[in-house]
């Protein structure tokens, strides 16, 4: 992630504001995590919209509005770049919760538009399964996009931190035993 | 539900006045039994059996197909390609790809005149649309309008269209004759799926940006309410003196009454719903679920999920896309 921030930092091109972001191709993402923990336990962690701390590029969360729709967190990344978030679904029942993006530079996250769902599923074995999908456009919102901010940088961004974080969520909880 | 039945009950809504959707000039009023569904994510077109509630085709369709419309007599359905940067015209009995015009810039919503079969699509990175000739199937003309237009609907006499006019807050009224703006008429934030009543007295408004729909006179050329729905509005469905609205965010189908604008029930369907459309007789609503690739099919009496079909990947079916 460390290494996707640099890169994207490297761009020189002026973020479109988001509200008015929508090209016509949108992008969808989805990365998966087995877990050898009860889905409960899972849940306990990944169902804090208000602690991100097992994202790894994330250094601090702050945010209001617990776990309520409409809540709010502004995750502060390494070296100083922030990403505001909304929570905009929240089903403890279902182990679901999903939230969108309000702001982020594309040189941060080359993506607008960005929306996220993270579901904690019952596995075998008692395991749990942890879905992390993304819907999101790229961050240049005309055509003809300059290579760091096109559909291919859009989608490797977000994969790239989807897997991150759920192998750092595996190895945390797993390593915390039970 | 046997074709018979379907008419009979069409009959009674005519009877009883209950609202319909538009049915293209010569078209049989009863129901439809094909939905050629966009699956963008998959460069596809599905074609899904309605009375089995199955695939039955998959139609490979490069450039990201997004936008859909039929000819007025459903022979032909026009599908646009935003990065294939095209037009692209399949026949529906065959299922083949007969023609893709190329177009240039961002090709997204696209409508049919039910009259003329003028074909217009709508270009999301400049201030116009193109109008194709269905019978050369070239470029006839431009029409200007406002900025990112996205959805398009023609009314049932084919005189007038709207284009939802998304970053300009507004719907571009165009006297199809002239192909000339004619008004513009402000509405919610963002209005992106724009549907017009089978009478072409109302339009209805899906404003992205502002969670709600604008209802607009057609005749006197401006809003006349306003409803709240659910999160990122997309399009808009009317059936049985009902309208439904894909609540992108919400993965739901909010409804309100078409006269009373008084909120009812919200559906549940799949993630991302998206391209919606009733069928003919009004007794059904088909949803696309873009990020759940799936069909939903809504019983619009009821108001229950009647059933589910599994798409291509990325269903967005935007537009009239039941034949």
């Amino acid at each position: 992630m460390k290494r996707i921030i640099a890169a994207a930092l490297l761009a020189a091109v002026a973020a479109a504001p988001a509200a008015q972001a929508h090209g016509p191709t949108r992008k969808k993402v989805e990365e998966k995590v087995t877990i050898n923990a009860a889905p409960d336990k899972v849940w306990a962690v990944v169902g804090n919209f208000q602690d991100m701390s097992w994202l790894p590029p994330v250094e601090k969360t702050e945010g209001k509005g617990g776990n309520e729709v409409k809540a709010t967190r502004t995750l502060t990344l390494k070296g100083g770049p922030t990403v505001d978030e909304e929570l905009y679904k929240y089903s403890a029942e279902q182990k679901s919760l999903s939230y969108r993006i309000n702001k982020v530079d594309v040189k941060v996250l080359p993506v607008n538009n960005y929306s996220s769902t993270i579901k904690v599923e019952p596995a075998e074995g008692g395991k749990s399964e942890v879905v992390w999908d993304g819907a999101f456009y790229r961050g240049y919102m005309n055509n003809d996009p300059p290579p760091e901010l096109s559909d291919e940088a859009a989608i490797k961004a977000v994969s790239g931190l989807y897997r991150a974080g759920l192998d750092n969520l595996k190895a945390k909880i797993e390593k915390s035993g039970s | 539900m046997s074709r018979g039945r379907a008419r009979s009950l069409a009959g009674l809504c005519l009877l009883l006045g209950i609202g319909l959707a538009p049915v293209p000039a010569g078209a049989e009023p009863s129901g439809v039994t094909e939905a050629f569904v966009t699956a963008q994510n998959a460069d596809a077109v599905d074609v899904v059996d309605l009375d089995g509630l199955k695939r039955v085709a998959t139609i490979p369709v490069p450039g990201a197909p997004a936008g859909i419309a039929l000819s007025p007599d459903r022979a032909r359905v026009y599908v646009t390609a935003p990065e294939g940067k095209a037009l692209v015209v399949i026949d529906a009995a065959t299922r083949r790809v007969v023609q893709t015009v190329a177009l240039g810039g961002g090709p997204l919503g696209v409508g049919v005149n039910p009259v003329s079969g003028a074909v217009y699509v709508a270009d999301w990175y400049a201030k116009r649309l193109w109008q194709v000739d269905p019978e050369t199937l070239a470029v006839a003309g431009e029409i200007p309008v406002g900025t990112s237009p996205s959805g398009i609907a023609v009314t049932p006499d084919g005189k007038f269209l709207l284009a939802a006019d998304r970053d300009d807050d507004a719907l571009s009224l165009v006297d199809t004759a002239t192909r000339r703006r004619v008004a513009v008429i402000p509405v919610g934030t963002r209005p992106f799926g724009v549907t017009i009543d089978p009478q072409g007295k109302r339009a209805y408004s899906a404003n992205v940006g502002s969670n709600d729909v604008s209802v607009v006179d057609i005749a006197s050329r401006r809003e006349v309410g306003r409803v709240k729905v659910g999160e990122r509005p997309y399009a808009v469905a009317l059936a049985q003196g009902r309208a439904f609205v894909t609540d992108q965010y919400g993965g739901t189908v909010s409804t309100f009454g078409a006269a009373t604008l008084e909120p009812g029930p919200r559906i549940d369907v799949g993630e991302y719903p998206e391209g919606i459309q009733a069928s003919p007789d009004g007794r059904t609503v088909y949803v696309a679920n873009w990020e759940s690739n799936t069909l939903t099919a809504i019983d619009a009496a009821t108001l229950r999920v009647t059933g589910t079909v599994k798409t291509s990947d990325g269903p967005r079916a935007f537009g009239q896309f039941l034949r």
